[in-house]
C-alpha cells in the first residue's frame, strides 16, 4: 500500500494515509465486509468522529489512533475503507 | 439471585468478580482474559454471579458476544451488574445502552474512578443516573473502593429499576414502538432493535407485518439501519457526556511517554528481544537451574530418610520400593522443577498485568501477518511457555477464524512450564556449559517451526481474504502485588496438584508395570517387567531418532500425553530401578540411558517438545476447534512433524560426528 505525502487541513482522503499525530472527522465507512463494519462502529468509528493517529507500530502496520478517550490499533489495510477529512 | 456481571474487554471485570466473590481468577491487563463463563458466590449472599466474556456490543458476529447475548437473552437473569471503565466512557457506555434495552434492571459500576480521578476526569452522577435511569456506583476493583457498597447495594435491592429512556430520533422509535408488540417477548425492545438492525440470529421473528416496517424505516433514512443504531446511539452517548462528565485535556500521559520508548521505531524489537532473553534466561538459565539442584538436594534427602525410615519399621521390601523408587521417585523429578516454574509464572503474569503484552501482539503483527497469523496468536504463545491449555483459550480473541484455528494447532508447539524439565535435565548433563544456549536454540526452533508451518498452511490449506485486526491498546498499569500473588500461587498449585494426581497414579502403575512380569512375579529383572514388553512394541518407531531399540525411553515418550513432566518421572522410576542412584543428572549415568549421546538426546527433546501435547491441551484443541476430526488432523500433524524433525536431526548430527 503506498502512502503518499502529507495530506493537509480540509482536505478529504483516507484514514490509512494520515500521518502520525495527525487529527481527522469520519466521514464514512466504506468496507463491504459486514462483520468488520460493525465491529468498527461498535468500536466508535462512527460518521462524525473526531480521530488522531497516535503511533505507528515500529514496522509501519498496524496503526493505533486515538478516539472518544482510548486507543484502538487496526491495520492499515482496514483503516484503508474508512474515509475521512483532515482537521489538523 | 442470579446477577450477569457485563462489561467490555480490560474493564476490570474479572478483578472485581474475585473481589466480590473472593475467589481467585485469571485477572490480566490485555483484552479477553476471560474466555469462558466463571461462576461465584457473592461474599455474605447467597446470589449467584456470573462472569460473562468481555465484549464492546452485542451484535451477533464474533463468539464471546453470542455467548453473552444468548445467555442474557434466554436464561433467567435478576439483575445486570455493567463494569464501566471510568477513563472509556464513551465506548462503555454504548455497551450500556443495548443492555439497558433488554427487560433486566442494569446496575452501573463505575470502575477505575481512582485513575480517572488523577487524570482530571470529573462526574456529575447525578445527571449520569438521571440521563441513563440507572443506578450508578463509583468503584475502583483494585483499590477495593466502594465494593461493600456495592454488595449492600444488591443485597438491599436498593437500585433504579430503569424503564426505557427514548434514545433514538422520532422516526426510528415510533418504529421501534409500532414493533414491540408484534414481536412480544420478554425483552420486546431490544427484539425491535435487533429485526431493524437485520440481525441474522433473530431472523424468525420477522414476518410480513415486521418486514413492512422495518422496509418502511429504511426507505426513510436510505442507509443501513446497523449503522444508523450505532450512530445514534453514540449521538446519544455524546450528549450525556457534554452534560455530565468534564475531561481536562491532557498533553502527555505517562503511557504515550513509555510507548515513545516501547515502541519507538527503532528501539521496540531489541526492547521485545532482550525482555523476552531475560525472562528465560531466568527461568531456564542459570539461576533457574540453581533452584532446581537446590529442591532436587531436599528431595534426595527425603528419600534416604524415607528409606532408612521404612526399613527400620520393617517395611516389606516392595512396599519400601513403591514409596522410594515409585512415588518419591516419579514426583520428585517434577517437584524439582516448581521454583523454575515459579520464576516463569511471575515473569508471564508481569508481561500480562503491565499492559506490555498488548503492546507486542501490537508490534510484532505485521510479521504475524505476512504468514497468516495475528499479532494476538503471540498472547496464546507467551501464555503457552507457561501452559498450553489456557493458551489455546486466550487464541479465542482472534477475530478472524482462520487465524484462530491456525494458532491453535500451533500454539503446542511452544514449549510449556511441563516441557522444561525435559530440557532442563537433558541440556543439563549433556551440554552442561552450553545449556543455556541449547535450550534457547528450542524456543528458537519452536518460533521457526510455527512460522513455517503458518505460512505453509496460509498458502496450500486457507488461501483466503486478508483478515482484520481489531486491539484496544490498555495504559500502563502498575503491577498489583495481590493478584501477582493470587495468579502465580493459583498457577503453582495447579501444577502441585497434577503431580500430587495424575503424576502419583502413573507413577504408582509405572513401578507396577516396572516391578512385576506377566507371571505376577515380583523381584525380577528390569528387562523382564511389563513395561519393557510394552516398550518392545514400540521402541522401533523410536529408533531412527535414538539409534538405539529402547524400551525405556520409548515408554517415557508415550507417557508424554499424560502429562509431559511425566517423560522425566518415568525414567527417573525406570532409571532409579535398574540401578542404585537417584534421578537428576545421575539418571543418564544408568545402565538403561547410557546409550544417550548428544545427538539422541537432542533429537528425543525434539520429539518429547513438538509431538502431540498432553490430553489436556488435545482437550482444549478438540474444545476450540469445533469438531474431532479437526482436533485428529493437528494432533497427527504435530506427532508426524516431532518424528520427522527428531529423526533428521539426528541423522544428521550423527553424519557429522562421523565426520569429525
Amino acid at each position: 500500500m503506498k502512502i503518499s505525502k502529507r495530506v493537509n487541513r480540509g482536505e478529504e482522503t483516507r484514514l490509512s494515509q494520515l500521518k502520525k499525530g495527525q487529527h481527522a472527522k469520519v466521514t464514512k465507512i466504506n468496507t463491504q465486509d459486514k462483520s468488520l463494519r460493525r465491529r468498527l462502529l461498535d468500536m466508535g468509528i462512527t460518521e462524525g468522529v473526531h480521530v488522531q493517529v497516535k503511533k505507528i507500530a515500529p514496522l509501519g502496520d498496524p496503526v493505533d489512533i486515538a478516539l472518544r478517550g482510548y486507543e484502538l490499533c487496526l491495520r492499515r489495510h482496514d483503516l484503508d475503507t474508512i474515509d475521512v477529512e483532515v482537521l489538523s | 439471585m442470579r446477577i450477569a456481571l457485563v462489561g467490555n474487554q480490560n474493564s476490570g471485570k474479572t478483578t472485581l468478580f474475585n473481589q466480590l466473590t473472593g475467589t481467585n481468577q485469571k485477572v490480566g491487563n490485555w483484552p479477553g482474559v476471560t474466555v469462558e463463563r466463571k461462576v461465584g458466590i457473592i461474599r455474605g449472599t447467597d446470589f449467584e454471579l456470573i462472569d460473562l466474556p468481555g465484549i464492546y456490543s452485542l451484535s451477533p458476529y464474533s463468539l464471546e458476544e453470542n455467548i453473552s447475548r444468548t445467555f442474557l437473552f434466554e436464561e433467567h437473569v435478576d439483575v445486570i451488574l455493567n463494569i464501566i471503565d471510568a477513563t472509556s466512557i464513551e465506548r462503555s457506555l454504548y455497551l450500556t445502552t443495548q443492555l439497558l434495552e433488554l427487560n433486566i434492571p442494569v446496575i452501573v459500576a463505575l470502575n477505575m474512578m481512582d485513575i480517572a480521578d488523577k487524570r482530571g476526569i470529573k462526574f456529575d452522577l447525578a445527571t449520569l443516573e438521571k440521563r441513563l435511569d440507572t443506578s450508578i456506583l463509583p468503584i475502583s476493583a483494585l483499590k477495593k473502593t466502594n465494593i461493600f457498597n456495592l454488595i449492600q447495594t444488591l443485597k438491599l435491592g436498593d437500585y433504579r429499576r430503569n424503564l426505557y429512556q427514548h434514545i433514538y430520533d422520532h422516526e426510528l422509535e415510533k418504529a421501534i414502538d409500532s414493533l414491540m408488540p408484534i414481536v412480544d417477548t420478554k425483552h420486546s425492545r431490544f427484539l425491535a432493535v435487533k429485526v431493524i438492525e437485520r440481525d441474522p440470529l433473530f431472523e424468525d421473528y420477522v414476518n410480513t407485518e415486521v418486514q413492512g416496517i422495518i422496509d418502511d424505516i429504511s426507505k426513510k433514512y436510505q442507509r443501513d439501519m446497523e449503522q444508523i443504531i450505532a450512530d445514534e446511539r453514540y449521538r446519544y452517548i455524546e450528549t450525556i457526556r457534554d452534560e455530565a462528565i468534564s475531561i481536562k485535556k491532557q498533553n502527555l500521559t505517562i503511557t504515550d511517554r513509555l510507548d515513545n520508548i516501547f515502541l519507538n521505531r527503532y528501539l521496540a524489537i531489541p526492547i521485545f528481544i532482550i525482555i523476552m532473553f531475560g525472562v528465560y534466561y531466568l527461568a531456564a538459565g542459570p539461576f533457574g537451574s540453581w533452584t532446581v539442584d537446590l529442591v532436587d538436594g531436599v528431595i534426595t534427602q527425603l528419600k534416604e530418610w524415607m528409606e532408612v525410615f521404612l526399613i527400620d519399621v520393617n517395611a516389606s521390601p516392595w512396599a519400601v520400593s513403591l514409596i522410594v523408587d515409585g512415588i518419591l521417585a516419579g514426583v520428585g523429578a517434577i517437584l524439582n522443577f516448581l521454583p523454575q516454574l515459579i520464576i516463569l509464572f511471575i515473569l508471564i503474569s508481569l508481561l500480562e498485568t503491565t499492559g506490555y503484552m498488548a503492546r507486542i501482539a501490537f508490534f510484532l503483527d505485521r510479521i504475524f501477518q505476512k504468514v497468516g497469523l495475528s499479532g494476538k496468536s503471540l498472547i496464546p504463545f507467551i501464555v503457552g511457555s507457561g501452559c498450553s491449555v489456557p493458551a489455546i483459550m486466550s487464541a479465542r480473541t482472534i477475530n478472524d477464524e482462520t487465524e484462530k484455528k491456525m494458532t491453535i494447532m500451533l500454539t503446542p508447539f511452544i514449549p510449556c512450564s511441563a516441557k522444561l524439565p525435559i530440557v532442563t535435565l537433558f541440556a543439563g548433563y549433556f551440554f552442561n556449559d552450553r545449556s543455556g544456549f541449547i535450550s534457547a536454540s528450542l524456543y528458537f526452533l519452536a518460533i521457526i517451526i510455527i512460522l513455517v508451518s503458518a505460512y505453509t498452511m496460509k498458502k496450500i490449506l486457507f488461501r483466503g481474504k486478508q483478515s482484520s485486526f481489531i486491539l484496544e491498546l490498555p495504559e500502563y498499569k502498575r503491577p498489583s502485588l495481590r493478584y501477582l500473588w493470587f495468579d502465580v500461587s493459583s498457577k503453582a498449585l495447579a501444577f502441585i496438584e497434577r503431580a500430587g494426581s495424575i503424576i502419583l497414579m502413573a507413577s504408582i502403575v509405572i513401578w507396577f508395570l516396572l516391578s512385576f512380569n506377566f507371571r505376577m512375579q515380583y523381584g525380577i529383572a528390569v528387562d523382564d517387567s511389563i513395561l519393557a514388553s510394552i516398550g518392545r512394541l514400540i521402541s522401533w518407531l523410536f529408533y531412527p531418532m535414538l539409534g538405539e531399540l529402547s524400551w525405556a525411553a520409548s515408554v517415557s515418550a508415550i507417557q508424554g500425553l499424560i502429562a509431559k513432566e511425566q517423560v522425566i518421572g518415568s525414567m527417573a522410576i525406570i532409571a532409579g530401578y535398574s540401578s542404585d542412584i537417584s534421578e537428576g543428572t545421575l539418571l543418564f549415568t544408568s545402565g538403561i540411558f547410557s546409550f544417550f549421546t548428544a545427538s539422541s538426546a537432542y533429537a528425543f527433546m525434539i520429539f518429547n517438545l513438538f509431538s502431540a501435547p498432553c490430553f489436556g491441551a488435545i482437550g482444549a484443541m478438540r474444545e476450540e476447534l469445533g469438531t474431532t476430526k479437526r482436533m485428529w488432523k493437528a494432533v497427527i500433524f504435530q506427532t508426524g512433524l516431532a518424528w520427522l524433525l527428531a529423526v533428521f536431526v539426528f541423522q544428521i548430527s550423527r553424519l557429522i560426528e562421523v565426520i569429525l
